[in-house]
């Protein structure tokens, strides 16, 4: 009895620090609108800073609480509001997902800079002390968050319901206009919401900072609140005593199910309890999204006059295949034996054209039917395992495995989620890449500490064990793979995706499945993905978990965009890009994905879309967009085009 | 009061019985019913906020009803998903825009078309079969009251043919997202149309659009209704519903307070109330009173 009370206490201790950082995300998004991805990473950079000022400086406490919290998360908060959400009023629903994800890693890239991951940050509590209740031992910092957690909760209640200024806030996101004329700045409005935000992200981190009892580290710190997501969507992101409840709940069932369910699992399944505690928290997320009523997600508003790329015609996509082709060959015999950096100039060319196949696959789901998905590492990682299982990973018959499990892992994923759209699906591929990474990945039996070896294919009388050969068969997959994207946007089923993508509604009324066409483009992405994983770990050769991490593979989704997400060049140059910055400063390769996307704010075309910096062929014929003053007319009367009058009917 | 049963005892394309829809405490629908009779126009009026497009939604299948029931054509479909209904006949088009922006107005009517035929046929039909006519893969066909059918016309011909008919002749290259929007309303329509409605809903097709093109919207229409096409119309324009309608119901804060033929409706004082924002008097006090407040263009 006393063990369940002390798991008890434990779980309200966490629960409320989730109610922190989860009523942080509700009031982020019911007075702006957007959902901030790097809440996480705002509690982290807090924990660490809190641990820099007081454990490596010894500033006293409250001083370094006052610092983090008033001035550092207060600015910070205020300055993000202003210099990166207020510019994306009226942009495409998903470029506020993108922007706050391009935060988080920059957060996340800034502190693998800053804090070695080789010292231990450990970080004491901010009262010490205990005391008996009921035969359990309390301690002091346990109620100092509970009690954080009750205050925070009570004062943004008041807030919201009882004050002008919290009647302003809620306002601001149904009707800004509206507000405006009622006398209060909207922008104002949505600032608040951002530093509050950003304060009680903070406060969260640096409250559970002392729970990590083996240091800081920053992908645990960055995720430990996820479970703060979970209880904001069971909170339908709009009710505050609705998000702290379930946080509560969800504390106590993480705490359960760690002390009770995971000590009674079978022998055989033990080593993976380690890695089934990380994983819960997005378990959590997964389930959450899955079962609660669907919400109507308010969107910042749509793009309506953006350009659409041009659709590459049959003829011209075969040349230019075929002209890259031909490129290949010349850079596999100009490049051959090169060496760098302790591999080769072909082996990054292999891994490029894999990761464009990846790209390809992201042009699919994300560009042309508008389903943000940030698993597709997460597939890539299950075709390289598929394909060092299969034929000792060396065979056609392996790639075609690992593409067509991955396909089948994509439906699945795909199915409980059909009703998600926008950051819903987001999160959810988010919550399912996490859990793949801790929960499948991570386990010794499947790539643990050692990787995966994977072999050269070998076909009878023909083997790619030669950089050169594997570098142009790679290439070959690569062309392919475009050229079928590029078939798929031509084709009916093309011009279903983009139809999806720009009315769900409208799709549906004019008879067509909407959960049908998603399945089916998430089990094609998916599959393209395990192939381009397969194909990464022949020319890799050794594949571990490091390289199917979440985090790059959220970076890679921002340089895709950050080119162009709906053009088979930008997901080539977001490879190139990728793996040329990964050569030359890993570390940084989130802050130049994270910069890149801020910068290109709410252009949707990403920079391939820049009109300035389009290159036209002068006999390829371009899209008509302009805008047309005189309006048509029906049946029996006159209409307009180009100037010319005509009767139509 | 029931409107006089128009259908002759012929089956309603649309039954709507008891539908209610609340948002938090907000009736957006209290036991709302209607029917529409094939070969008709039937105007849906009401102020701002009535309920109308809750009412759409309901019926098109976007939204649940917290009560009541949605019949097409003797089937009940209250907890059919959108696109199903779509096979049964049930075409829409919407107050707030839903083109495909990204499309051109030809690949959105095209789009369409796809959705009545399997994707095998349609390479076919792209290529030399003539357009079916018919209830060909749950579709009625595309009308010939949009325009005359072309003898062993394309399917792309057949796209042609219906954005002629609804007055997009030769824009069909133009991106939907770029036209004015009476153009882009006239895109939607054509679309909806593409799948062979039997059953036709149309929310505020008329906005955007001057005098002339209303009246044009209007005798399209009444071809479609001769046709044999059921048309629930929701509109503001008042002279294009009392002009083309057979029946029109009248609904205030999610309540049908009248329907009846446009003379009836002209003439209750019930409907003057709503729009006019008077005191609602009853039928009787009302009876005689001038048709003020529904005759011209609603607030």
């Amino acid at each position: 009895m006393s063990n369940f009370l002390q798991y008890t206490v434990f779980g309200v201790m966490f629960g409320a620090g989730y109610a922190i950082a989860a009523t942080g995300l509700v009031v982020t998004y019911t007075t702006s609108g957007v959902f901030n991805f790097a809440q996480g990473a705002v509690g982290m950079i807090a924990a660490f800073t809190y641990w820099q000022l007081v454990t490596a400086h010894h500033v006293p406490i409250l001083v370094a609480l006052l610092l983090i919290l008033v001035v550092g998360a207060s600015i910070s908060g205020a300055l993000v509001e202003r210099v990166l959400m207020r510019r994306l009023h009226g942009a495409s629903a998903e470029r506020p997902v993108m922007v706050t994800l391009g935060l988080l890693v920059i957060l996340t890239g800034f502190a693998a800079i800053t804090w070695s991951p080789s010292t231990q940050h450990l970080v004491g509590n901010m009262v010490n002390g205990q005391f008996q209740l009921v035969g359990i031992n309390i301690q002091y910092q346990e109620v100092l968050i509970i009690g954080v957690a009750v205050a925070v909760a009570v004062a943004l209640r008041l807030l919201f319901y009882s004050t002008r200024t919290g009647v302003a806030l809620r306002a601001v996101v149904d009707d800004p206009e509206l507000l405006a004329m009622s006398g209060a700045s909207p922008n104002r409005m949505s600032q608040y919401g951002w530093i509050l935000g950003f304060v009680m992200a903070a406060l969260a981190g640096v409250l559970l900072a002392p729970t990590q009892t083996t240091g800081l580290l920053i992908p645990a710190m960055t995720l430990l609140v996820v479970n703060g997501y979970a209880a904001a969507i069971v909170g339908r992101l709009k009710s505050i005593p609705v998000t702290f409840a379930a946080a509560i709940g969800i504390g106590l069932a993480e705490n359960y199910v760690i002390s009770y369910v995971l000590p009674h699992l079978p022998q055989s399944l033990q080593s993976l309890v380690p890695d089934i505690k990380l994983a819960l928290p997005m378990l959590f997320l997964f389930i959450a999204l899955v079962t609660v009523p669907s919400v109507r997600l308010r969107a910042v508003g749509r793009l309506t006059t953006m350009r659409a790329p041009r659709v590459t015609g049959g003829r011209e996509s075969l040349v230019a295949g075929a002209a890259f082709f031909v490129l290949a060959i010349v850079v596999a015999v100009a490049f051959d034996n090169t060496a760098f950096k302790g591999t080769t100039i072909l082996d990054l060319g292999g891994v490029v054209m894999c990761l464009g196949i990846v790209g390809l696959s992201l042009v699919l789901v994300t560009g042309y039917s508008g389903q943000i998905s940030l698993c597709q590492f997460s597939f890539m990682g299950i075709g390289a395992f598929v394909m060092g299982k299969v034929a000792s990973g060396g065979s056609l018959l392996g790639l075609l495995a690992a593409t067509l499990v991955c396909a089948g892992v994509g439906a699945l994923v795909a199915l409980p989620t059909i009703r998600l759209r926008d950051l819903y699906l987001a999160l959810a591929t988010f919550a399912f890449a996490d859990a793949v990474f801790y929960g499948f990945f991570n386990d010794t039996h499947i790539y643990g500490t050692g990787g995966v070896s994977l072999g050269r294919i070998v076909l009878p009388g023909l083997s790619f064990g030669g950089d050169r050969a594997e570098f142009l068969m790679v290439t070959a997959f690569f062309v392919l793979a475009a050229l079928m994207v590029l078939a798929i946007r031509r084709s009916l089923f093309g011009r279903r995706l983009v139809a999806l993508n720009d009315s769900p509604a409208a799709y549906a009324t004019v008879g067509l499945n909407i959960g049908f066409t998603k399945v089916a483009v998430f089990a094609i992405a998916a599959g393209m993905a395990g192939l381009a994983g397969a194909l990464y770990g022949t020319v890799q050769q050794t594949v571990g978990t490091s390289d199917f991490d979440i985090f790059p593979g959220i970076i890679f989704v921002l340089f895709v965009t950050v080119w162009s997400i709906r053009t088979v060049t930008g997901a080539f140059l977001a490879a190139v890009t990728y793996v040329v910055l990964s050569q030359v400063w890993f570390n940084g390769l989130g802050l130049f994905a994270g910069l890149g996307i801020i910068l290109i704010g709410r252009a949707a075309g990403g920079i391939l879309g820049i009109e300035a910096l389009q290159f036209h062929l002068p006999w390829v014929k371009r899209p008509s967009v302009g805008v047309m003053e005189a309006p048509g007319a029906l049946v029996g009367g006159p209409a307009v085009a180009g100037g010319e009058t005509r009767a139509a009917g | 009061m029931p409107p006089a049963d128009p259908s002759g005892g012929r089956t309603a394309a649309l039954t709507v019985s008891e539908v209610s829809v609340r948002f938090g405490g907000v009736a957006a629908l209290d036991a709302c019913s209607l029917s529409v009779q094939p070969g008709t126009v039937t105007g849906l009026i009401g102020p701002n906020g009535a309920g109308k497009t809750t009412l759409f939604n309901v019926i098109s299948g976007l939204q649940a009803p917290d009560r009541g029931t949605v019949e097409l054509f003797d089937t009940d479909v209250t907890t059919m998903k959108p696109h199903r209904r779509a096979k049964l006949g049930l075409a829409r088009t919407f107050q707030r825009l839903e083109v495909f922006g990204s499309l051109s107005a030809a690949e959105n009517v095209q789009v369409g078309l796809e959705s009545t035929v399997k994707w095998w046929e349609w390479r076919q039909l792209r290529r030399a079969i003539p357009w079916r006519r018919g209830p060909a893969a749950g579709g009625a066909g595309v009308p010939d009251a949009v325009a005359p059918p072309v003898g062993g016309s394309l399917a792309t011909a057949t796209c042609d043919r219906l954005l002629e008919g609804v007055g997009l002749g030769g824009l069909g290259a133009r991106q939907s997202s770029a036209m004015p929007t009476g153009l882009a309303r006239m895109v939607e329509l054509a679309r909806a149309l593409a799948i062979g409605p039997k059953l036709l809903l149309l929310d505020e097709p008329g906005s955007g659009l001057d005098d002339a093109e209303s009246t044009a919207l209007g005798d399209l229409l009444a071809r479609l209704a001769a046709g044999g096409m059921a048309v629930l119309l929701v509109e503001h324009d008042m002279e294009l519903v009392m002009r083309i309608c057979d029946t029109v119901y009248v609904l205030d804060f999610g309540d049908i307070i009248a329907s009846g033929t446009p003379d009836q409706i002209r003439g209750d004082p019930l409907v003057q109330a709503a729009y006019l924002g008077e005191a609602a008097p009853t039928h009787e006090a009302g009876a005689g009173a001038s048709p003020t407040g529904v005759g011209g263009s609603a607030p």
